[in-house]
């Protein structure tokens, strides 16, 4: 049944990455300017320029292009960057390494630390506590991260000088940019675990299992989380692909490279190639992010797989 | 006798381990990192003939047959001496002896006729357009043969698009050359480069061909050299602050008297490479009025705007031309400079009378521009200022920001009247890339076709058999564009470095038109 239903799953998606390939190759065409202007220096003619547009095949019908990039990629083959000049492939590979290092990290961080603090507000009878935990939440949600690392650097880096202020070299260069990301993960994670474990102590078959005399721990951690767990796996599925090519701001602040910055700076020189393969693998990360989710569901909840098949 | 055998036997280790203790702490100190001026991040090749980006490191692995300083005159590296035949057909020059590369093989004049031929279909093509081909005249002599005279060929031989690398690693690495490594001549070796992040450069222990610009003619104070990639400007300032960067390069003006703030941090301003300005669209009314244009210029206070912008740091540009170039020498009374009264005279004469708001009026309609430029606050404060002493003679400018390239269209579409924007370049035909009938709208954002000028750039551009000839008509196609009022000069800036002194201390002033490999031989570990 489990099996069924994950084949399925996975056939869709080859309708949605198709059409997420023309939108991404839409807009990015549709954006105005073009790549070649910044590849033209002073001494360049007219001519270089129309040679360097026919080189690129930016002078073909958006049709044509786009059916020799989606043609490309059924061989493995991302194209060549138009301003970077290489392989987009080995961009790509080059970047990632940052940014699955960081974005795990930064996840492992929030799914712990959320789940735990989500846990101790939903359960404490200690007041102090809960408000801590309540105003920590809030805070998270709302802090902004650009702000949050320049802070985490005058603390931790310049007066406490326990890591560095930036790089990417080393375990002690990932924890202030971890904490920043984390952060909001952190607030997220604890705020729909805080309000999912309180519906949870509400059911029916709570009152009955403390009816029955068990220990509040055994009733929390055997009957409660497992019930709880559902919209948190949703919610940390979601965020594997935003996690990857969210990270743009602390990877500028904190000079990390990463697919995030790999994009900015390729959409800022309108390098077609380079932004629709960074564009595709973070559709393929949020998609994968997405069915990983469904499929825990499923696992977790036979509801899930019967309405769903 | 024994007893004092053991003492010694003592103290020579001792000795030893107060020598290595020393040898320790100085090899530690022989290790410098810089920071990457923040507009040369992103270059993903030290392959100089196809790459169109390359950092400020490249110069530390590559030399040049020429080198050019900060005054623009040219001076031997690679090529001891040269001349130019009278006609400007051919030029021989005259290699150094002795010369080789990071892998062993020989620097001599058939590395040369391999390697110009290389430039030919890629985007630096332009560089050796002129060069018909090359010959070997005897392992230390080379003649270039041309087809046309080039009087810029020095400049473009000193270019780091022109560094020369070994034919050998270039063809053992093919396609991956420049990526997975690159071999010059240089004073530093590649050891490794992760593609933004950092650049790790070892010392070549071999190198003794410095040019003239450094005084150390030995190999480099320095061990390893670590080039980083830091976007932004607060995180750098922190990383000098703090003993992470020695070395940080392109500092933006507004935050050189925060640096100079610093005990440790010490500050070196050098004459820079560009000029600020704000072109006119020729084409679009009211400019299509020359007085109206050269009223334009006459709004501008570019003093006003050194001192109160900028804290009196770089200068007033009064002309299109970086001031050290011999063409920017041109007929005072063609300079732009601020007369607000006659800027008013100008405009009653056009027709446009001051209205009682104090916008100008013309048949009913008011002296309302568009003023466009770039997003960055290198831009928008200028501009703010700008549209502030527009005002100031009856005319309303309307900012508009765009991003790099949407700007382009805007341009391209002839859809602007006023910009400001910014170039960077230590050469005189940078008139040719902006006022060119052949590329209106972008890079002409004056879009400026007219046939006087189109002869004028053509002989300037081609017709000079020497660089006398060349600068003289430079300076009239120059002097032809001031007169036509196309633009308004603004600002020079100077380009600035700032080094922790604690740790390294840099020579001032910095020789060469920028921070190169020049001056790194001459740096030192602090003392």
């Amino acid at each position: 049944m489990l099996l069924r239903y994950v084949f399925f799953r996975v056939l869709m998606l080859i309708p949605v990455s198709i059409s997420i390939s023309v939108v991404i190759f839409a807009i990015v065409h549709l954006l105005p300017g073009d790549p070649v202007d910044n590849l033209l220096r002073v001494g360049s003619s007219p001519a270089d320029r129309a040679a360097l547009v026919a080189k690129y095949g930016l002078d073909q019908p958006l049709v044509v292009q786009y059916v020799r990039w989606v043609l490309a990629m059924f061989q493995g083959d991302f194209g060549e960057a138009i301003v970077l000049r290489r392989p987009v492939a080995d961009l790509i590979r080059d970047n990632l390494p940052y940014s699955l290092r960081l974005g795990a990290a930064a996840f492992a961080f929030s799914s712990i630390v959320g789940i735990a603090l989500g846990t101790v507000s939903a359960t404490t009878r200690n007041a102090v506590v809960e408000q801590f935990v309540r105003g920590f939440i809030l805070l998270g949600s709302t802090v902004p991260g650009f702000w949050l690392a320049l802070l985490l650097i005058l603390a931790f880096a310049v007066q406490l000088q326990w890591f560095p202020v930036s790089g990417a070299k080393g375990w002690d260069a990932l924890v202030l940019p971890v904490l920043t990301i984390g952060f909001g993960g952190v607030a997220l994670v604890a705020r729909v675990t805080r309000v999912a474990l309180m519906d949870a102590r509400r059911e029916d078959f709570v009152t009955l299992l403390h009816a029955k005399g068990l220990p509040a721990n055994t009733i929390l951690f055997r009957h409660l989380m497992p019930h709880a767990m559902l919209p948190v796996v949703t919610i940390l599925a979601l965020r594997i692909g935003w996690i990857l090519g969210g990270a743009v701001t602390v990877e500028f602040v904190f000079g990390r490279p990463g697919l995030g910055s790999l994009l900015i700076r390729a959409l800022g020189q309108r390098d077609y190639p380079v932004v629709q393969g960074c564009l595709l693998m973070l559709a393929l990360a949020v998609m994968l992010g997405t069915l990983i989710g469904d499929v825990a569901q499923a696992a977790m909840d036979p509801r899930v797989r019967e309405a769903k098949t | 006798m024994r007893h004092q055998t053991m003492t010694k036997l003592l103290s020579g280790t001792a000795l030893v381990a107060a020598l290595t203790a020393f040898v320790a702490s100085s090899a530690f100190a022989q290790e410098a990192v810089i920071a990457f001026d923040a507009g040369e991040l992103g270059a993903t090749s030290y392959d100089p003939v196809t790459s169109s980006n390359l950092n400020t490191a490249t110069s530390m692995i590559y030399d040049r047959l020429v080198e050019q300083d900060a005054d623009q005159s040219f001076h031997p590296h690679l090529a001891n001496s040269w001349e130019e035949a009278s006609d400007g057909m051919s030029w021989t020059f005259k290699l150094h002896e002795g010369v080789t590369f990071h892998d062993g093989t020989a620097f001599d004049a058939q590395t040369v006729a391999d390697w110009i031929p290389d430039y030919a279909d890629t985007e630096n093509a332009f560089l050796t357009a002129a060069i018909e081909s090359v010959e070997v005249i005897d392992p230390l002599t080379v003649k270039f043969v041309m087809n046309r005279p080039e009087p810029n060929l020095l400049y473009n031989l000193g270019s780091a698009f022109m560094g020369i690398p070994s034919q050998a690693a270039v063809e053992e690495m093919g396609a991956d050359y420049g990526v997975a490594g690159a071999v010059g001549t240089g004073p530093f070796k590649l050891e490794r480069f992760d593609i933004g992040l950092e650049t790790v450069l070892v010392r070549n222990d071999d190198h003794a061909w410095a040019s003239d610009l450094s005084e150390n003619q030995g190999v480099a104070h320095f061990e390893r050299l670590t080039f980083r990639e830091i976007p932004d400007q607060s995180t750098a300032f922190l990383e000098l602050k703090t003993g992470g960067v020695d070395v940080l390069l392109g500092i933006p003006t507004d935050f050189i008297e925060v640096l100079k703030a610093e005990p440790n941090v010490t500050v070196i301003q050098m004459p820079g490479t560009g000029i600020s300005y704000m072109p006119i669209n020729v084409t679009a009314a009211p400019f299509d009025d020359i007085r109206v244009r050269e009223a334009t210029g006459l709004a501008i206070d570019q003093e006003a705007i050194v001192a109160s912008i900028y804290k009196g740091v770089g200068a007033p540009a009064h002309n299109f031309l970086i001031s050290s170039l011999p063409e920017a020498t041109v007929d005072p009374a063609l300079n732009v400079t601020h007369d607000p009264e006659r800027a008013g005279a100008l405009l009653d004469e056009a027709g446009w009378t001051m209205g009682d708001d104090g916008v100008r009026m013309k048949d009913g309609a008011p002296l309302e521009v568009k003023l466009f430029t770039q997003n960055g606050s290198e831009f928008t404060v200028l501009t703010q200022v700008v549209q502030a002493q527009l005002a100031a003679i009856g005319m309303k400018a309307d900012i508009t920001v765009f991003d790099s390239s949407t700007i382009r269209d805007e341009y391209k579409e002839n859809r602007h009247q006023l910009a400001v924007r910014a170039y960077d370049w230590n050469n005189s035909d940078i008139l040719d890339w902006f006022f060119s009938g052949e590329r209106l709208g972008y890079p002409n954002v004056s879009m400026w076709n007219d046939p006087e000028g189109e002869q004028l750039n053509k002989v300037a551009m081609e017709g000079s058999a020497n660089s006398e000839e060349r600068i003289a008509n430079f300076t009239a196609y120059h002097e032809y564009i001031l007169s036509q009022h196309l633009m308004v000069p603004i600002y020079q800036p100077t380009t600035n470095l700032a080094f922790n002194a604690d740790r390294v201390s840099v020579p001032d002033p910095v020789r060469g038109t920028r921070f190169r490999s020049q001056t790194v031989l001459d740096m030192k570990p602090a003392e």
